[in-house]
């Protein structure tokens, strides 16, 4: 097991590089001067070709990326300055002529626009952004499954045809329409009934000025990032479950004399959860990347409006380090659903 | 086999005791309405099912799977219910109860897990138990060793059984009295002797002939064709028996030693047709951290045999012994590790992606399964075309379509059925349907794996018959893959007992059922069920 895991950091932190290596050419290769776009319209030449100097932006690709790995990776090789102990915060590991080989939290640079570190923009737009994945997923898995469950139980009932439709018109309506449609009716129309506010943050200040949370204003862009996976779980539950519930043990368990309730939670719901683990996972990592439309409709600063913007402004540590940290994300996310698989089904179980 | 739903339906309308041997009043289980049904089940009515290997759940350890049905019933805290199960593990021999208690369905063997079956099934001491073909999956030794504790546990629990099988071997070993049905009706019932020794309905009479005798040679085997007929009468289609004794069906298609000598002879005067040198096929088991196999798994390990034109060669063992793996290799359907395989002066293991392909022409394949090995989707015309369009054999759609009906009707379908789905036949017909798609190319070499394992007595005599029908029309060579050794023996010239990868003996079937020369092949031997019949011989 451990030796797994190590084999799939080690594949993640490759996956890492190579997402480095494209994202960087890709920007490299689009005929844009992000030094030019840090200043607005009106500039001098000699001005953007120093900013650019100091970016870094004149040199070789290889150069750039070079530079910016090092930078990122945990054990890397400095210049030993003071300039440069306080920017990366390292731990220096062994020392030579030219500098010393560090230990250090990854640095992502500082953004072009704002000024600020990357690595704190994250943090501030990520908990949001987790927050509301984890409410969507969550709601989205309860409703889907309970849906399915009960569709599967009597297949071509009126609740199943009723399940069904409703799963197809979810999947088929973009999020954005969903989210304006739940702004527009719970949070303008039945906004004196629902109390709920069609924009705003999760954090935000009281009239004192102490951090407050309005958990409310996470149900509406939940529910509207939930809405797709709600259907693709709903009809993959029900279709996992139709098939498991005609396997020879569940007539085994029926022939056991247990009631049908728990012949179909028990020894059936488990067995039909893999393909739901499959899609929940991706939907989660997906939506852990930021939702960019639901955010943008809900004024949702997380870390979907944050990776937009960057990408409009050419403010290429934030691309990068919004792509990067959605990357990581995918790569733990795998490893952990496929150690939920060997707990759902012990016959995938690595090393058994 | 209707009786598969009895739990469900229970269409036993009986009395029965209770344990201290008073009487309940009879209740009709048809009526019963689902929630005073289900206490019953399992404590009063237990079923076990045909097919070990699906009937556990795989996501739950046995133990508590079986823990399930005894706390259901029965109350009993945590601790003495487990050790109740582990009783019943002991109890139905199975080794080692605590680690079997602590596995999932996967770690054990087939025959293990229908013990699991049979301590589930028993937990709750239950009047009647109903055992749907519960040896059928399971390699014949294993079944021997299932049918003697079911036996042990009749006699101990003094439960009543309901044993359905489709083969009358197995009967005569556990049943006191049978009930013979035939198409949805009881045609016969009677104490197990009698059945066995004065059949009335012919039908009986067929099923008791069509298994393969091990003590005989027969040119084919009797179907139940042989026994009855169907006529229309009045636009009806009656059935008409046939007044032929069992005895006098086998004695009509029995082969005399100078029909089997001269055979022999004109096989053997030839080249050999295929000669397996050395093969062997190793799957790797444990891989290094680096990806590289450490240890094998040797499914074949050193295999040479030949195989002369015309000839059938029969290969027995048990499941995991390496024959279907063997089989695979010789087509290069499996990677193999080392050895040669030449076929007309040809190596087939270094042959390249072209030749390989004409290969495929020559030499086929027809599966165990019928049910798995035809795509559901595609009309049953489709898939015995597909081999000549793959190979480009008969440009016109016409001519392709007229090479279909013309196997159809080989394999004794009808033109009719060109347009239908496999789901619309039955386990027979599709096997059938798998003849004609290995014949579309006009094979001179089958491999027949397991091909006639799933089907019922009566069928796979027919099938068997098919088979012999074919090698006679087409010349054609089989190797003959079987666990069946009844099977094996009828249908092979020679043949090879396998065991663990290497070849245990090769020689005449007679031989080798007459003087098995190893231990394994006595076993194999001692384990089939063979009745009461020959021993009587009525």
């Amino acid at each position: 097991m451990l030796v797994y895991l190590l084999r799939k950091l080690a594949y993640g932190s490759l996956v890492l590089v190579l997402v480095v290596v494209i994202i960087s050419s890709i920007i490299y290769l689009a005929p844009v001067d992000p030094a030019r776009l840090t200043f607005g319209q009106r500039s001098d030449v000699a001005t953007v070709e120093a900013k650019r100097s100091t970016l870094g932006l004149d040199e070789p690709l290889y150069r750039q990326l070079g530079r910016y790995l090092n930078d990122i990776s945990p054990l890397s090789f400095h210049e030993a300055s003071p300039a440069n102990r306080d920017k990366y915060h390292y731990h220096p590991l062994w020392r030579s002529d030219n500098g010393v080989l560090v230990l250090k939290k990854p640095y992502l640079r500082e953004s072009y626009q704002k000024g600020r570190l990357v690595s704190e923009m994250l943090a501030e737009a990520v908990p949001r952004t987790f927050l509301l994945a984890l409410t969507a997923i969550g709601l989205a898995l309860v409703i889907g499954l309970l849906l399915g469950v009960l569709a599967a139980w009597r297949p071509n009932s009126w609740f199943d045809q009723l399940a069904v439709s409703l799963s197809v018109i979810g999947i088929s309506v973009p999020s954005y329409v969903s989210a304006m449609v739940l702004a527009l009716v719970f949070g303008y129309w039945l906004h004196d009934y629902t109390g709920l506010e069609v924009q705003g943050s999760v954090y935000g200040l009281d009239d004192f000025g102490d951090t407050r949370y309005f958990w409310a204003n996470l149900l509406l862009p939940a529910l509207a990032l939930g809405v797709r996976p709600v259907a693709i779980i709903t009809q993959l539950t029900r279709s996992a479950m139709l098939d498991v519930l005609s396997e020879d043990f569940v007539r085994t368990a029926r022939a056991k004399g247990l009631s049908p309730a728990v012949v179909v939670i028990k020894h059936a719901l488990r067995n039909a959860l893999n393909p739901v683990v499959t899609a929940v996972s991706g939907w989660f990592a997906g939506l852990l990347a930021g939702a960019f439309f639901v955010e943008n409709v809900f004024s949702f600063n997380g870390l979907g409006q944050l990776t937009v913007n960057a990408l409009l402004n050419y403010d290429i540590p934030v691309v990068l380090g919004a792509v990067l940290f959605t990357a990581v994300i995918f790569v733990v996310i795998n490893v952990l659903v496929d150690v939920l698989y060997g707990w759902l089904d012990p016959r995938v179980r690595v090393g058994a | 086999m209707s009786a598969t739903k009895l739990l469900e339906i229970i269409d036993l309308q009986t009395q029965f005791q209770t344990e201290e041997g008073t009487v309940k009043a009879p209740i009709d289980l048809l009526r019963l309405p689902e929630k005073e049904m289900r206490p019953l089940r399992d404590k009063d009515l237990a079923m076990i099912f045909q097919d070990p290997m699906s009937s556990l759940n795989p996501v739950f350890t046995c133990g508590s799977q079986v823990l399930e049905a005894i706390q259901l019933h029965q109350r009993l805290d945590r601790t003495r219910a487990r050790q109740l199960v582990l009783d019943l593990f002991a109890r139905v021999q199975l080794p080692d109860p605590e680690r079997i208690y602590a596995a999932y369905p996967h770690q054990i063997s087939g025959g293990q897990k229908q013990r699991v079956m049979i301590a589930m099934a028993m937990s709750c001491q239950p009047q009647v138990l109903i055992a749907d073909e519960p040896t059928t999956a399971l390699d014949v030794t294993v079944q021997k060793a299932i049918l003697d504790l079911m036996s042990d546990l009749k006699r101990e629990m003094e439960a009543a059984i309901v044993f359905i099988t489709h083969d009358l071997g197995v009967i005569a070993d556990i049943a006191d009295r049978v009930v013979v049905m035939y198409q949805g009706r009881i045609v016969e019932q009677g104490p197990v002797r009698d059945i066995f020794l004065r059949p009335q309905h012919a039908y009986t009479k067929s099923l008791l002939a069509c298994r393969p005798p091990v003590d005989q040679a027969l040119r084919r085997l009797p179907v139940v064709r042989d026994f009855i007929d169907w006529r229309e009468v009045d636009g009806q289609r009656t059935m008409v028996e046939r007044a032929v004794s069992v005895k006098q069906t086998l004695a009509q298609h029995q082969l005399t030693e100078a029909e089997v000598e001269a055979r022999r002879t004109r096989i053997q005067s030839g080249e050999p047709l295929l000669r397996v040198v050395d093969l062997r096929t190793w799957f790797p088991k444990g891989r290094a951290w680096w990806g590289r196999p450490q240890e094998f798994v040797k499914a074949v390990d050193g295999v040479s045999f030949e195989v002369y034109p015309g000839e059938t060669m029969g290969l027995v063992g048990e499941s995991g012994c390496g024959k279907t793996t063997l089989g695979r290799s010789i087509l290069r359907l499996n990677r193999t590790r080392s050895g040669e395989v030449w076929y007309r002066g040809k190596n087939l293991l270094s042959l390249n992606a072209t030749e390989l392909k004409d290969l495929r022409k020559e030499v086929q394949i027809i599966f165990q399964d019928p049910y798995s090995s035809l795509n559901p989707r595609m009309t049953i015309g489709k898939a015995i075309e597909e081999p000549l369009l793959v190979h480009g054999i008969l440009g016109k759609a016409v001519e392709r379509r007229e090479r279909v009906l013309e196997l159809l009707a080989t394999v004794d379908l009808r033109p009719e059925h060109y347009q239908r789905y496999p789901h619309e036949f039955s386990g027979g017909q599709r096997q059938r349907i798998c003849i004609a798609r290995a014949l579309a190319l006009n094979p001179k070499f089958i491999i027949c794996d397991e091909s006639v394992s799933a089907l019922a007595v009566s069928v796979q005599a027919q099938v068997l018959n098919l088979l012999l029908e074919l090698r006679e029309k087409y010349q054609l060579t089989y190797i003959f893959i079987s666990h069946d050794l009844s099977v094996v023996k009828f249908m092979s010239d020679r043949m090879i007992v396998m065991n663990g990868g290497k070849i245990e003996e090769m020689g005449w079937p007679e031989d080798i059922y007459q003087k098995p020369q190893q231990a394994y092949t006595r076993r194999l031997i001692e384990a089939i069920p063979r009745g009461l019949i020959r021993d009587d011989g009525f």
